[in-house]
């Protein structure tokens, strides 16, 4: 897969410098350009090919929203992720099909997250992948006998490997299949991905914990998982939905 | 007999309370002519624009000029059997009434009196109602300059030596002001109230070091709980400025969400100097000195949001720390994240 080409759209000298520092670092993304307003932005657009444009909102002359409503008119228009200062744009913004809204200064995990919506939009990033059906039930082997052992009861996931341990009421079971298969097995019912090797049940998680060096830590009743910095947020977010629709309903 | 008139009225009352433009005008005059055993009855606003019950009568043009007449002389026009007169809301002409049918002057002179007592009243309450919100936004806790420049001093100190964690910084302290100026509603949820708090403790960490020992738990089902913008940082800032600030060793700071049955509580604990119990009801009732308002001022906002039993408890003693516990109702009517 090839990387992202993005271009990025900021009057501040500064906040254009830092915003494509952060891009270039990004893993998803191969070529970065830099446009210091929007006049010069629509010349590169017309004449290059951008998968992605980072735009800013508030600028001298043509600004952000009026820039974004010019490309929409285009015939393959790039994807646009605004970035701004206030947080009072955001419904105009995604009036005009922006994907995203960043606000400044921007944060790396924020800015990812954008990526990954970025990349969603563009069509062959990625193939299509099939839901693959829930695997309510994993086979265990212990002491040569082959048992179940069923999603519901399991609280969180262990990456070990090539194997994960799936922590349940019933004790701790050893199944040979990578953490990331798993995670896109059980992500619709509710497992997240909290660090690079830990997933969790949504419902199992009784306590969000955090202590003074900023460890993040999810308290289920089989014991503590680690929440990654990285993580954190898209897990605050999931449990806030979550609880808003009623679904934390206690195992 | 005396109920059902008690009933009827008390029925235009409600129809009436958005006033004499409101959507209840219509079934408010059906009201009135039964009240008056009359044929027809009308209530216009200052448009002039009459609402007939049971419906417009055949004489609806002369009816209609009588009300432009009482909407210019303030006085009563027309003889019986077609009377309009005028509605005066406190002081002011708001209305006119008009009567067809044998109805006694009395009666209608009465009922005039009725339609306008429950205008004015309702004014009253929308107007205490307003006062009520723009004293909830006065009381909304103040970014404290201290810890602002702290927390700068502290940044501007670590953008040569650790550039990457003066970034972080930068970006909590962002997060913070954009958090304490927000102006969207009136309420949020537990969960950003968290957040924010969260990122208030991270920087007050950069400023105090070590000397913060801090640890926050939140429980997952009290995340979507709705409540006031801002309660929880006073308590928190509370708790490092007089539990850890002023002492020379650690201090611990605790903060705690759960659910208990249909309530939300939340704790916020430090183990430092904490005070005579006397001071702390004082601090509450708004007698602490200005160095305290943000407690008293959390403490009459939850009040006036959830009602008098919901007020902060504040649990302490010299030398033992204090405990102070926010108690709200997990479900409120009207109470919702803006």
């Amino acid at each position: 897969m090839t990387g992202l080409s993005v271009l990025a759209v900021d009057d501040v000298p500064p906040a254009l410098a830092d915003l494509c520092r952060l891009l270039a670092d990004s893993p998803e993304v191969s070529a970065v350009a830099s446009a210091g307003d929007a006049l010069s932005a629509l010349r590169m657009i017309q004449n290059g090919r951008y998968d992605a444009v980072f735009l800013d909102i508030s600028m001298p002359g043509l600004d952000g929203l009026e820039l974004a409503t010019l490309l929409a008119r285009l015939n393959e228009p790039p994807v646009i992720v605004f970035v701004t200062a206030y947080e009072q744009h955001a419904v105009a913004a995604f009036g005009i099909g922006a994907v995203d809204y960043l606000l400044k200064p921007v944060r790396t995990e924020r800015l990812a997250d954008a990526l990954a919506r970025v990349n969603r939009m563009i069509p062959d990033a990625r193939p299509a992948t099939e839901t693959p059906e829930a695997m309510a039930a994993l086979p265990v082997e212990s002491d040569g006998r082959t048992r179940y052992v069923r999603r519901t009861e399991v609280h969180y996931v262990e990456a070990h490997g090539d194997y994960v341990r799936l922590h349940a009421v019933s004790g701790v079971h050893v199944v040979r299949m990578p953490i990331s298969r798993l995670e896109e097995y059980w992500a619709p019912a509710g497992f997240v991905r909290v660090h690079r090797s830990f997933l969790v049940a949504l419902d199992a998680v009784r306590e969000l914990r955090s202590d003074s060096v900023g460890g993040l830590l999810a308290h289920t009743d089989l014991g503590d998982v680690p929440v990654s910095r990285r993580h954190a947020r898209d897990l605050r977010e999931k449990l806030l939905s979550a609880a808003k629709s009623g679904e934390l309903d206690r195992r | 007999m005396a109920v059902s008139v008690l009933g009827m009225a008390r029925h235009i009352a409600d129809e009436l309370k958005e006033g004499l433009s409101g959507a209840g005008v219509r079934t408010a005059a059906r009201g009135l002519r039964r009240l008056l055993d009359a044929d027809f009855v009308a209530l216009a606003d200052l448009s002039g624009r009459a609402v007939w019950a049971p419906d417009e009568p055949p004489f609806y043009a002369d009816a209609n000029a009588l009300v432009e007449r009482v909407l210019h002389s303030e006085n009563r026009e027309g003889r019986s059997p077609l009377v309009a007169v005028p509605l005066h809301v406190d002081h002011e002409l708001a209305g006119v009434l008009v009567v067809a049918g044998a109805s006694r002057r009395a009666a209608v002179r009465e009922a005039a009196r009725w339609v306008v007592e429950v205008l004015e009243r309702g004014r009253l309450e929308a107007s205490a109602e307003q006062a009520a919100q723009a004293e909830l936004r006065a009381l909304r806790a103040e970014i404290s300059p201290h810890f602002v420049y702290n927390a700068l001093t502290v940044i501007a100190a670590l953008v040569s030596s650790e550039p990457d964690r003066s970034r972080e910084l930068m970006l909590d302290f962002a997060d913070y002001i954009r958090y304490s100026l927000a102006k969207h509603g009136e309420y949020t949820t537990v969960a950003d109230e968290f957040h924010a708090i969260e990122t208030y403790l991270a920087l007050q960490r950069a400023v105090l070091g070590d000397r913060l020992q801090v640890q926050v738990r939140v429980a997952p089902e009290v995340l979507a709980v709705a409540l006031p913008y801002l309660v929880l940082q006073p308590l928190v800032e509370n708790a490092v400025r007089h539990g850890i600030e002023p002492r020379t060793g650690a201090g611990h700071v605790q903060v705690r969400g759960e659910a208990e049955g249909n309530d939300c509580v939340i704790s916020v604990e430090d183990d430092g100097l904490g005070m005579d119990p006397e001071l702390a009801e004082a601090v509450l009732a708004g007698r602490g000195g200005t160095d305290s308002v943000g407690l008293a001022n959390v403490d009459r906002r939850l009040r006036s949001v959830y009602g008098p039993w919901y007020g902060l408890v504040v649990e302490t003693a010299v030398g033992e720390g204090t405990r102070v516990v926010v108690r709200i109702p997990r479900f409120q009517p009207g109470v919702m994240p803006g």
